[in-house]
């Protein structure tokens, strides 16, 4: 109990604080880095205990279970909290080593922090939605961090298209509300199939539509790259590498933990979309020229892969999305960071995170392409298994292409007006998070006992 | 009083929907309020019936209303005006950099900046607050 | 600021978007009526937020609503004085910071419960415990949380709406002046 509350609590009261000082001072900094250390402390350490003892639930004020709000870490809550968490704390540090250049910075990135390991460790859905509003609204203030024009163009376009999607989730909400007479995740789980399909099934069209615009699937993905190119490296990793993890936990919390039924019913159309968004981001990417545009379409594409694996369903399709997921956050979060620094380490750690995304081993995305495959063995079709991994090779065939691509335009090119380089420190931290994705390889076991106890959670769900 | 509840949720959405299109920046704001104020309605729809108001000491034997409802949208108001604020110093600064509301002309703004982009020039700085 | 190009519509005192004017809002724009009488109800409404704030414990009312009731009745004299002369006759500079002190006694009440063993946001004395009376008002932690959410309502209200209006404000005089400042260092002065 003590180490949810802290995993939120810090950041929210030295968010708080740090908002009445001046951002570009360096002890806020420091203390920032500080109350981000102390969340992701915390919520490893309630990991560990999570993996041990199964599920920690309490109801805040100690109300009995279904008139309170419920905080709930389980395996799948804790894995993107500490996930989220890592990833907010390493783009912190690097824009600290780098220099902060607003007051309100490390102020909002706590804020932002705490929505996040909110939202993954809340029980109750409208408590989902109030700290989805807490991470959001920080991260449209970020979007806009340096406020060059376009950033601020690229913030407003953002704000705007994921305004949208939050009153689409809100209102899936409030049906849910009302067809199972409660907010509580479980209950409305073991509630909701008693409602029978034909009111669910509105219900979970909204919410798909609400987490794939946050995961910027492909029907959805028109407002992503112009926010993923415009804002500033670490806001990009950040969005990239944490906030979207918050479309693809809410799939998996929602599509396969409350409403499974109504989630195998429309796999065929999750598995269509799917598709279209590996083709489509990887076919954009390759005719593009800048790192942060390929990477932004990328993007698109490896959302696909996340929700192919999802609509497989069962343990085996939920743990390959979980670990998808995590894969691609880590890989995002790198590459994005590479590309806001220059310098002779930089280019071989944005290889490393290129080949990770195109799935060469040894990297750690080599891993998720594994599971992807397994995934899509155990369908029941064969026409369906044959055309996914047909589909999975293209994906990784384009995403080898895009990604030698850029290596070979940016780092291998001698540049003739190359700047000097960026500080050691910062290099340093990518190439750890490089060699991260390397070690996380060559050793994969403890990421695959956690995606997998996940798909298990969530396929078990009731 | 379902029907009439749905009605406002559809006139206020499909208002806010048509200002969201529009090309006047304040607009595209006040439209996503209304769509955002068109989703509180559909929380209280949510849990509507009648009953007395839920005040201690309740009545004994009849219908209390659904507070928790009551709650929820009250949640979502506190969060829509924050947003809105946001959203409108957003677009203030916008106006400042750009000396226009309209989305039209800011679009082409963003696509000179992408052209000066692919050209491999740095990106155009405006008069006013062009970055920090 | 050069005149807006096209058919972008122009924002600007001209349309009534700015009450910012030095001095606050000229004659004529606001009546001495109004005026006259949104000085004479500032107190009152004070009064009714305290009022529903303390009330809040025995019938409807509350922090929040309090906090609206009270950021309205300072809203009201901006609106009739101009944010200049509303800051002159009243100490409402660093009001916006009330936001973040009532955010952050909120949240200490609500975080000490784990930190003493106790769920979150669970009240101190326990309900059936003895509670320290001073007069007839209880002291227990709700109150506090209560009083920091009113902090809360009433900085963001009132800060908001103040900090947008400098900020407008500002541009406005900047454009008349046309003397060019690094934005960031104007953004920075705004908190409060």
């Amino acid at each position: 109990m003590i180490l949810i509350s802290l995993a939120i609590g810090v950041t929210w009261v030295f968010g708080t604080v740090l908002a009445m000082l001046d951002g570009r001072r360096t002890y806020v900094g420091l203390l920032a880095l500080g109350a981000m250390g102390t969340s992701l402390v915390s919520g490893v350490l309630l990991g560990v205990r999570v993996l041990q003892e199964g599920t920690v639930e309490f109801v805040a004020g100690g109300w009995p279970l279904g008139l309170g709000i419920a905080l709930r870490a389980d395996v799948l809550g804790v894995t993107f909290a500490v996930l989220s968490c890592g990833v907010v704390f390493v783009s912190l540090l690097y824009e600290v080593i780098l220099g902060i250049r607003s007051r309100t910075f490390p102020a909002l990135v706590l804020f932002l922090n705490t929505g996040l390991v909110g939202i993954f460790l809340t029980g109750d859905m409208f408590n989902f939605y109030v700290f989805f509003e807490i991470a959001m609204t920080a991260a449209y203030v970020l979007t806009a961090y340096r406020e060059h024009d376009y950033q601020v163009r690229a913030a407003f376009i953002f704000a705007i298209v994921n305004l949208l999607g939050s009153v689409i989730f809100v209102i899936a909400v409030a049906a849910l509300y009302h067809v199972t007479g409660t907010l509580d995740m479980a209950l409305a789980a073991e509630r909701v199939t008693e409602a029978g399909i034909n009111p669910t099934i509105v219900i979970a069209v909204a919410i798909f539509v609400a987490f794939g615009l946050k995961l910027g699937l492909f029907p959805f993905h028109f407002w992503l790259p112009a926010v993923y190119v415009g804002s500033h490296a670490s806001v990009a990793a950040i969005l990239s590498g944490a906030l979207a993890n918050i479309g693809s936990y809410g799939l998996l919390r929602f599509g396969g933990y409350i409403l499974p039924e109504q989630l195998a019913f429309g796999a065929p159309v999750l598995l269509v979309l799917g598709s279209a968004s590996i083709v489509y981001g990887a076919h954009q990417a390759v005719a593009r020229r800048s790192p942060v545009e390929v990477m932004a379409y990328s993007a698109i594409g490896q959302a696909g892969y996340i929700l192919i694996a999802i609509a497989i369903a069962g343990p085996i399709g939920f743990a390959a999305g979980v670990l998808y997921a995590v894969v691609n956050s880590l890989n995002k979060t790198l590459v994005f960071l590479a590309t806001g620094l220059r310098g002779w380490m930089v280019g071989a750690a944005f290889a490393i995170a290129a080949f990770s995304i195109a799935g060469v081993p040894p990297a750690v995305g080599f891993l998720g392409k594994l599971a992807l495959f397994r995934a899509a063995l155990s369908l029941d079709s064969l026409a369906g298994t044959v055309t996914l991994v047909a589909l999975i090779f293209l994906g990784g065939a384009l995403s080898f292409v895009y990604s030698f691509q850029i290596y070979q335009s940016v780092y291998l090119k001698p540049s003739p007006e190359e700047g000097k380089p960026s500080p050691l420190a910062a290099r340093l931290l990518v190439v750890v998070l490089a060699a991260l994705l390397v070690g996380l390889g060559l050793y994969p076991e403890p990421l695959l006992y956690v995606s997998e106890r996940a798909g298990a959670l969530v396929a078990g769900g009731p | 009083m379902t029907f009439i509840i749905s009605l406002a949720v559809s006139i206020v959405f499909g208002a806010g929907a048509y200002l969201v299109l529009q090309r006047n920046l304040i607009r595209v704001v006040i439209g996503v309020i209304l769509i955002s104020n068109a989703a509180n309605l559909f929380i209280v729809a949510a849990g509507i019936m009648r009953g007395r108001p839920p005040i201690y000491p309740l009545p004994e034997g009849q219908v209390v209303s659904d507070p928790l409802v009551q709650a929820m949208a009250l949640t979502a108001i506190v969060i829509g005006s924050s947003v809105a604020a946001l959203l409108l110093a957003l677009s203030y600064r916008l106006y400042t950099s750009h000396s226009t509301i309209d989305i039209e002309d800011i679009s082409r703004a963003e696509a000179e900046d992408a052209e000066a982009l692919d050209r491999g020039e740095p990106i155009r700085r405006r008069r006013r607050g062009g970055g920090a | 600021m050069r005149p807006p190009a096209g058919d972008g519509k122009p924002l600007g005192p001209e349309n009534g978007l700015t009450t910012d004017v030095p001095g606050g809002v000229p004659e004529g724009q606001t009546s001495v009526m109004t005026r006259a009488v949104s000085r004479l109800l500032l107190m009152p409404t004070i009064a009714t937020a305290a009022a529903i704030l303390v009330k809040g414990y025995v019938e409807p009312g509350d922090g929040f609503s309090a906090g609206v009731v009270a950021a309205l009745g300072i809203l009201m004299q901006y609106l009739a004085f101009g944010r200049e002369q509303a800051e002159r006759m009243l100490p409402l500079r660093g009001l916006g910071y009330m936001a973040f002190f009532g955010l952050l006694l909120t949240l200490v009440v609500a975080f000490r419960g784990p930190v003493v063993g106790q769920t979150l946001m669970t009240q101190w004395p326990l309900p059936g415990d003895a509670v320290i009376h001073v007069g007839t008002l209880e002291v227990i932690t709700a109150v506090a949380f209560d009083v920091g959410i009113f902090l809360l309502v009433l900085g963001y209200g009132t800060g908001v709406i103040s900090l947008i209006a400098r900020v407008v404000g500002r541009a406005e005089r900047r454009s008349k002046e046309e003397n060019h400042r690094d934005p960031d260092e104007a953004y920075g002065e705004d908190m409060g």
